[in-house]
């Protein structure tokens, strides 16, 4: 069944389309990766999907209900959440306050929102930094609290904006760990965004790709490397050389 | 129970902070026995009410991060308020301080409505128009005796009048605004970790991020700007049967508003102590430094340049106050 189905999404900006009629559906239990070269319309994308401001035109089903121009808070409350790619980290609230905001979301009392952010502090191995400034933190274990906080509000589709960039080898490990994790155990739907093919491809069931707004493909990981006109535009004739054996097809000749 | 609980825990202070805090109200509480001035009386119970105009203001411009310049006109509606009831109707103080508290909040939602969907300093300046508006109006209206004011006239009422809060002696205000004190101090430690003052802090932090965690930004700002208007509000109509005489140009004039915020701002806009060690230090400051120096020497307006400088010490140095002195230095000892 689809949790989310985006109609001839259309955003401009001026006379830019930032997001030009991208349509595109997302089933419940799936791990969606959007990939695209920079200023493609990723981030638009799902600043539309998640209420930050209204499409210019198209439709935002999200969970069987018309959700298009709901502002962003009446989108957590339906169950959607997201991270932001680039997390100010500027203010007074410790790692443990900002998941608790987010805990906060459901219920007024104190106690069960400490006990259930006290949950995911641990799941997601932030205990230890619990009484630290976010800014205090390494890049990695602040990408993880932005994940944290998400998580608190108890999502049904979690937007993730490039959790690993940034990020060395072994914590982009464990990053898709956690993301497997987040989607299999809890049975959140993800959509990310990322430039860290590694991560994508790997961990995808499938991808959308964008260029210029539009979407210019959309199928799972080893077909996507193999598209001629995402490898022109994104991926790049060297990337395909030395991945494609990954995904189980053959070198492009 | 659980909001008693709430209110009353104080858990993770240090035990210096709390050892001083009492130790504090205790000294609070038994000045008047000791033996003061008429003058020092008077500056104490100045400081308490300024602690919780500063508490009052801190809910929405400390932790809600929106720098509220127009304060003084909730002042003046509780203020005003409990003047006229009682000079009018004969209607005791408390009753008329409830009243005033809802008038001032549904002001505040009024204009707050509109306040809010500005920022930064935008928001700022509109606040002190809507405060400078409603003082110019109090100015004209005849109903409160326009720009003369009103006035009690203690001799028509028998004191110690504990319904109309008419006293002689200090010493029953002094009593009656600590217990103020002491009530402001435990809802603002209910606040600052209940659901909307964590929202709060969000907000501050980042709108875009709050607004991604299920938070309803310009609500809660029209929410906590409530709040901190019945704060100022009731303190307000306690500060006009004490001083017993209000004009629009005291009580609602842009001095208090931004006397306000500055105390905040000087103690630590943001958290539980800010307020009052902030009014501890000013408003002192402020009556001696006038008494010593403007009166004798002819120098009026020589506390003003000293607030200015210490105010130009601590942006900058520590934009977060005193208070934040102290969290810095704490945070570099536990590293």
């Amino acid at each position: 069944m689809a949790l989310l189905e985006v109609h001839n999404l259309v955003k401009a900006f001026g006379g830019l389309n930032a997001n030009d009629d991208v349509s595109f559906v997302i089933e419940k239990g799936e791990l969606l990766g959007l990939i695209g070269p920079n200023g493609a319309g990723k981030t638009t994308c799902f600043n539309c999907i998640a209420g930050m401001f209204p499409p210019t035109s198209g439709r935002i089903v999200f969970d069987g209900e018309d959700v298009t121009g709901l502002p962003a808070h009446e989108m957590a409350r339906r169950g959607l959440a997201r991270t932001f790619q680039v997390y100010t980290a500027g203010g007074d609230l410790t790692v443990g306050e900002n998941v608790l905001v987010g805990c906060f979301m459901h219920t007024r009392s104190r106690s069960s929102a400490r006990s259930k952010a006290d949950g995911i502090l641990e799941q997601m191995g932030l205990k230890e930094f619990r009484n630290q400034l976010v800014s205090e933190l390494p890049v990695a274990a602040q990408k993880r609290v932005t994940m944290a906080t998400a998580l608190g509000t108890d999502p049904k589709l979690l937007l993730l904006d490039e959790v690993a960039a940034g990020l060395n080898p072994s914590e982009i490990e464990a990053t898709m760990a956690g993301i497997r994790r987040i989607n299999a155990e809890h049975g959140v739907t993800v959509m990310l965004i990322e430039h860290v093919m590694e991560l994508v491809m790997n961990i995808s069931h499938r991808v959308i790709v964008l260029d210029y707004g539009r979407k210019i493909a959309e199928g799972c990981p080893k077909d996507i490397v193999r598209d001629p006109q995402v490898i022109k535009a994104y991926l790049g004739e060297r990337y395909v050389r030395e991945h494609a054996t990954e995904f189980g097809g053959s070198a492009i000749p | 129970m659980e909001a008693i609980r709430n209110t009353l825990d104080f858990s993770d202070f240090p035990k210096t902070d709390l050892g001083v805090a009492l130790a504090v109200l205790v000294f609070l509480f038994c000045f008047p026995l000791f033996p003061h001035s008429a003058f020092a009386m008077a500056t104490m119970i100045q400081f308490f009410i300024f602690s919780l105009y500063g508490m009052g203001w801190n809910t929405i411009g400390g932790y809600g991060g929106q720098v509220d310049l127009g304060k003084a006109q909730y002042v003046g509606i509780g203020a005003y308020t409990t003047m006229v009831c009682l000079l009018r109707w004969d209607i005791p103080f408390w009753v008329s301080m409830p009243v005033g508290a809802c008038l001032s909040i549904c002001w505040s939602f009024i204009i707050g409505y509109p306040l809010f969907k500005l920022k930064g300093h935008y928001f700022a300046i509109a606040t002190i128009a809507t405060s400078l508006v409603l003082k110019d109006l109090f100015e004209v209206w005849k109903f409160v005796g326009a720009a003369r004011g009103l006035g009690i006239l203690p001799y028509k009422y028998h004191p110690p009048d504990y319904w109309r809060l008419i006293f002689k002696e200090d010493i029953y205000y002094y009593y009656i605004i600590f217990a103020f004190f002491i009530v402001g101090l435990l809802y603002m430690n209910w606040f600052r970790k209940s659901r909307l003052g964590y929202q709060l802090r969000s907000i501050k932090d980042n709108e875009e991020v709050a607004r991604s965690l299920g938070i309803n930004v310009h609500w809660a700002k029209i929410k906590t700007y409530a709040i901190a208007t019945a704060f100022v509000s009731i303190v307000g109509s306690f500060h006009a049967v004490y001083i017993k005489n209000i004009e629009p140009e005291d009580t609602m004039s842009l001095d208090i508003s931004i006397l306000i915020a500055l105390m905040a701002m000087l103690g630590g806009a943001g958290s539980l102590w800010g307020p009052v060690i902030g009014a501890g230090v000013l408003i002192p400051l402020k009556s001696y430094l006038k008494e010593w120096l403007g009166a004798s020497a002819g120098l009026l307006g020589i506390d003003l340049i000293i607030y200015g400088l210490i105010i130009m010490i601590i942006s900058a140095f520590e934009p977060r106050g005193l208070w934040g002195i102290v969290e810095k230095y704490r945070r570099r000892r536990r590293k």
